[in-house]
């Protein structure tokens, strides 16, 4: 009866401990690695083998465990936020250069005005500068709906 | 779903891999395979045990498995496990590679006195 007892208080203090793995892994493994401690218990028991030992060692190992899940989880969260700011970056990189062309292009235009002949003629450098500038709008586009997808897994991993 | 495999395997996935290379099992399943094959002398704790199925479900080497068996003889709420068509591949290779060393140190005279040492 008394080793029913300890057996139950075990579990008890394992379920415990299960408590302080990341919330997404501990949804999806704790009742299991809960229900394999408890099994692992009883066949000892059942077995004639000591049982303070044995848990002992389940406990430290499964320490040992949930530091390790942390910190994978501190290093995935780290690489997503780099990849975060990078994108960032790279938006604003983009929309700057797109707001400096369209700006040199409306420039250009102004002092274009009124001139005719090969003076007023200004598809030369318009060209490649709206060129730039639509390159670099798809640029910023394709980073931001990147940096929103990056941040939505930050928020939900 | 990520596919990343590294190799050499850690001796926990290669245990793992080699427990659900013959039927679909539960965690304390495997760990009880584990300790058979390896004659006990390979101890994997729950903490191991999850931690290692966690990263071999992302990388695909490992599924859940549909299977739950009578919930009079075993609990129901159980969760199989099965090697998928990636994890027999990576123990294959896994296992080929372990044959390659052990042929390269067959062959190797150092490895033979080595040998002789120890039988």
């Amino acid at each position: 009866m008394s080793a029913e007892i300890s057996l139950q208080r075990s579990r008890a203090w394992y379920a415990r401990l299960l408590r302080l793995y990341p919330r997404q892994f501990r949804e999806r493994f704790g009742e299991g690695m809960e229900q394999t401690f408890a099994d692992s218990c009883w066949r000892r028991r059942t077995e004639g083998e000591g049982l303070l030992g044995f848990v002992v060692w389940v406990f430290a190992e499964t320490i040992v465990a949930i530091i390790g899940e942390h910190v994978t989880r501190l290093r995935r969260h780290a690489m997503r936020d780099d990849a975060v700011r990078f994108l960032k970056t790279v938006k604003y990189s983009a929309i700057a250069v797109s707001v400096l062309m369209v700006a040199g292009i409306l420039t250009v235009m102004f002092l274009a005005r009124g001139k005719t002949g090969d003076d007023g003629d200004i598809a030369g450098v318009v060209a490649p500068a709206l060129l730039l500038t639509s390159v670099s709008g798809v640029v910023a586009v394709v980073a931001a709906v990147r940096q929103k997808r990056a941040q939505r897994r930050v928020v939900h991993p | 779903m990520v596919r990343n495999v590294q190799s050499p395997l850690t001796p926990a996935v290669l245990h793992i891999l080699l427990a659900l290379a013959t039927e679909e099992r539960h965690g304390y399943g495997i760990m009880k395979q584990v300790e058979s094959d390896s004659q006990r002398k390979v101890r994997m704790g729950p903490g191991t045990l999850y931690g290692s199925l966690g990263r071999m479900l992302e990388a695909g080497l490992i599924q859940e498995s549909e299977k739950r068996v009578d919930p009079e003889l075993d609990d129901e709420r159980r969760i199989y496990y099965g090697i998928s068509a990636l994890g027999r591949t990576t123990l294959a290779a896994e296992l080929q590679r372990y044959s390659d060393v052990l042929a390269v140190a067959r062959r190797s005279s150092r490895a033979r006195s080595t040998f002789a040492h120890v039988s």
